[in-house]
């Protein structure tokens, strides 16, 4: 019996080590965790890396890595394999943590590691067809050698740093997560591409514009959607003369009305995801040589999306920015050419409502036959759960996903197909492949033909002097306003017919102006020949940017730089004036007519020190609101809002625009009361929220830019950084939003770069380089790039030592 | 104290090359050997890997400016990075406390068998 006691002490110790070495929800397990030695405590960077050599298994010659003081790699290779190698290997020293997690994300494979929570989303990836999608490119990577070579060598190089790491050495967050790198795969570059696909091309609203038709009639989406505001201002101006005719397509004799109120809500676009690029002609600089501008927009994290690097090898010099599991340079120059992206919102997204012939969903039904369908079946596995099986059934457009009414639980459930882009075989990486290494204006062309998804404007600029833009994508040749509502899935004229030919796609060089620009605004003036969308960003950033870059003359790279920067609002501008207006003044309190005041001394800057531009947000929020909710809200069927810029310019020429009634009360609104309501209820708002008027309304921290962690780990991000800018502003920064890398680069003999993205080097928390960045994006400051042509001769871990 | 002193050695050279729960071993065989009191032999345990652990953290905390301390602090809501420290220590503490009792408890028995 005296055994007892010993026994009870080990058992308590078992359980006691035991526990802590298990995962409890979403609790790491606790011992391994603060284990000094190997939990995360070793995660925190004590010292500097040092210099040193490594001898890797695979490598064909050599390559030598020099790391700047800004932590920036300059890869300098005997050979192409090596380049790429040495590439993968650093970004996974780096970023090893982010390269994982985004393509589980894009594979759908979130809840391998992070268990059931994360489930819907994998299923929805799935069902949209993203694995299926990059197995299709992978097939076109894999029959072009030089892409393939690359995106192996890049492999190759990820694993031969996974292999070098012991549990110790992991990442902080696989520690926190609990959860191990796994070998990576040719096939995890094309779930990248799927992924930038997804972010960029992945939103539409055809059910919304459906609905909206339905709702409200087609003449107000004729107003709203149809319309275009007179200060649009396209990409390729107006006076770009077509000398092409279109290609003919069949339209359908009325347009199809899919079953009501269905619900994809997520597929929504969110504002935010905008970009802006230009370039001007050496007509117009000082130095007499092009100058070129690209910050493209996106959800701001820790670690940023972006990685700078320079890749050197013989046959190319590149500088730039990569994306983490592609091989090369995506964004940057070399030592003839620069260029950039923005975003292209073409409609390459499309819903078909389907006719199944029985519950079976063999059968459906298509230009007058029946026609059998396909079967995948996905297969997610789940942490700690069962394995779940998910079959997808696919038509002649794409995978089919089961949408049920919101208003109407009884309706059977509708099937609607999405036809997608994503689902094109494509070769992207070649792309980037060739312009790394383009030396003029025709490798710059003949590289865009690579590149179906997600569309881009490719702006570009020659130390030869060339400047020119390019419309980038594959797009279906398609009738006015085709799929920007459901389609008939049955009816083969609203199948996508074709595509327009490439040399089709809106483009200009050289044009007289002096330069080029774009920011996501509608590619070509109306008299281009084919329809792209009807929604693309409001014109208030490009109007902004051509506005400032046809008055400038003898341009620097500074100017640039600070064009970047500019907090402009164009929508406060054409708006603020006709609100203050329609205001009574005489009933407002004190607050509310200091308030008032300093929207009057307002000079339409987005600036973080002012508190103007809290408040013509809100009220503006407040006002489009009042406006528009009444009857939006008396649906539970999800409908399109009008943009803001068509808006506006309603109200100012109809001022008995019958929305602005509130159809919830007897009397008849007017726009003066409402312009009144809205403002006081602003100011209550408020004050509700941030207490009496002081620093909390500056706009700077009313705009609530949190960059959060990738995976959203809290403690891991930086919170609520006090920031200028607005989406509406060419400086797009907004709650979270905006630009995540500015670059400028000064074409001539001798390129020159700058750029900065708000991060750092290092995707380790425990690291001083991991936001080293932010505080110059933050305050608008640019470092200057160093590239070089050779490596450096004499070189220490520490850029400014003793030479 | 040399128990403790023993077992904060032989605790911080097998947590080199073994994981984590090896600070176990030295409590469980040094307990057994030194044969203290239960109450003395959690103590003396308990403050080897809690000074051991806690020493680590802290010198990592302040050689790494509290960068990751701080962030970690944040993510478990506990408002402190030295909090972050103290429960490092205290983890050990506990493991390696409870190991040396069970040695302790298990060299009473041996000696109750030979009377």
């Amino acid at each position: 019996m005296r055994l007892i006691k010993p026994l009870t002490s080990l058992i308590v110790l078992i359980v006691l080590t035991v526990s802590l070495n298990t995962k409890f929800g979403s609790v790491p397990p606790l011992g391994k965790f603060f284990d000094p030695q190997a939990g995360f405590w070793a995660n925190a960077e004590i010292s500097i890396p040092e210099s040193g050599e490594i001898v890797l298994e695979g490598f064909e010659g050599n390559a030598s890595v020099y790391f700047d003081e800004r932590r920036v790699p300059h890869i300098f290779a005997g050979n192409e394999y090596d380049l790429y190698f040495a590439q993968g290997y650093v970004v996974a020293r780096d970023r090893l943590f982010q390269l994982e997690i985004q393509t589980y994300d894009a594979a759908g494979r979130l809840s391998e590691n992070l268990g059931s929570r994360t489930l819907n989303r994998d299923l929805a990836t799935r069902r949209r067809g993203m694995p299926y999608g990059a197995e299709k490119a992978l097939e076109v990577m894999k029959a072009d050698p030089k892409t393939w070579a690359s995106i192996n060598a890049y492999a190759d190089g990820v694993n031969a740093f996974i292999s070098s790491l012991e549990p110790k050495d992991y990442p902080v967050e696989y520690k926190i997560l609990d959860f191990s790198p796994e070998e990576w795969t040719p096939i995890k570059s094309a779930h990248l591409m799927k992924n930038m696909t997804r972010t960029l091309a992945g939103g539409n609203s055809d059910d919304r514009t459906s609905n909206t038709i339905k709702y409200f009639g087609s003449d107000f989406v004729e107003k709203f959607f149809t319309v275009k505001p007179e200060l649009n201002d396209p990409i390729i101006p107006p006076s770009r003369k077509w000398d092409f005719e279109r290609i003919p397509v069949q339209k359908p004799d009325s347009l199809f009305v899919p079953a009501s109120a269905v619900e994809l809500g997520e597929f929504e676009k969110p504002e935010g995801v905008g970009s802006n690029n230009w370039a001007v002609s050496g007509s117009k600089t000082e130095s007499g040589y092009p100058i070129l501008a690209n910050d493209p927009h996106l959800s701001l994290t820790l670690p940023s999306i972006w990685y700078e690097m320079q890749l050197n090898a013989p046959g190319i010099n590149t500088y730039g920015v990569t994306l983490q599991g592609a091989p090369g340079v995506v964004i940057g120059f070399n030592e003839k050419v620069a260029w950039g992206v923005t975003n292209v919102a073409a409609d390459v997204m499309d819903w078909y409502e389907i006719k199944f012939k029985a519950a079976s969903k063999k059968e459906y039904w298509h230009d007058g036959n029946w026609k059998p369908t396909t079967m995948r079946i996905e297969e997610v596995k789940v942490r700690g759960e069962e394995t779940i099986l998910d079959t997808v059934i696919y038509t002649h457009h794409g995978p089919v996903t089961e949408v049920r009414s919101r208003i109407n639980e009884e309706r059977e459930p509708a099937y609607h197909a999405l036809k997608w882009i994503a689902h094109i075989p494509s070769n992207e990486i070649r792309t980037f492949y060739e312009l790394n290494r383009a030396e003029n204006y025709d490798d710059y062309v003949e590289s865009l033909k690579h590149l179906a998804g997600p569309a881009q404007n490719f702006v570009f600029a020659s130390s030869e002097g060339d400047i020119a833009l390019w419309v980038t994508g594959k797009f279906p040749n398609k009738w006015e306003h085709q799929g920007r509502t459901v389609s008939d899935g049955t009816d083969p004229l609203y199948d996508w017919q074709g595509w327009i030919p490439f040399e089709h796609n809106p483009h200009i060089k050289n044009p007289e102006r002096g330069f080029v620009s774009s920011a996501n605004q509608e590619s070509a003036a109306p008299d281009y020949p084919y329809y792209l969308d009807d929604d693309f960003a409001p014109f208030e950033r490009g109007r902004r940017i051509n506005d400032r870059l046809a008055e400038m003359k003898e341009v620097t790279a500074k100017d640039m730089q600070d064009l970047q920067l500019d907090n402009f609002s164009y929508h406060a501008s054409t708006i603020l004036p006709e609100l203050l207006e329609w205001m009574d003044e005489d009933s407002l309190g004190a607050n509310e007519k200091e308030a008032l005041e300093l929207l009057k001394e307002w000079n339409y800057m987005n600036d973080a020190e002012l508190v103007a531009p809290s408040l013509f947000r809100r009220w503006w929020g407040n006002f489009y609101a009042s406006i528009f909710n009444d009857e939006y809200r008396s649906t539970k069927a999800p409908l399109r809002y009008p943009s803001r810029d068509r808006v506006k310019e309603v109200l100012k020429n109809e001022p008995d625009f019958e929305f602005i009634d509130n159809i919830n009360t007897e009397k008849k609104e007017t726009l003066e009361e409402r312009a009144l309501y809205s403002f006081r209820a602003t100011i209550k708002g408020m004050t509700e929220n941030y207490g009496e008027p002081g620093d909390k309304w500056k706009w700077g921290y009313y705009q609530n830019n949190d960059i959060d962690h990738i995976s959203f780990v809290p403690g891991m991000g930086a919170q609520n950084v006090f920031s200028s800018g607005s989406s509406e502003s060419v400086n797009a920064t907004r709650g979270g939003f905006g630009p995540s890398w500015r670059m400028v680069v000064e074409l001539g003999p001798e390129v020159k770069g700058w750029g900065v993205y708000p991060g750092g080097a290092s995707g380790n928390p425990g690291s001083p380089n991991y936001d080293s960045m932010l505080e110059s994006w933050r305050t608008g400051k640019l470092y200057e790039l160093k590239f070089m042509n050779a490596p450096p001769k004499s070189f220490c871990i520490n850029w400014n030592c003793p030479r | 104290m040399l128990l403790t002193l023993l077992i904060v050695i032989t605790a911080y050279l097998l947590n080199l090359v073994l994981p984590w729960w090896s600070i176990a071993i030295p409590g469980l065989i040094l307990g057994y050997q030194f044969n203290p009191k239960s109450g003395a032999a959690f103590g003396w345990g308990f403050l080897a890997l809690f000074l051991l652990w806690g020493g680590q953290a802290l010198y990592i905390h302040f050689a790494n400016d509290g960068i990751l301390s701080t962030r970690i602090a944040e993510m478990l809501g506990v408002g402190s990075p030295y909090l972050v420290i103290l429960i490092t220590g205290i983890l050990g503490g506990l493991v390696s406390g409870l190991a040396t009792l069970t040695g302790s408890l298990a060299a009473h028995k041996s000696i109750t068998i030979k009377n």
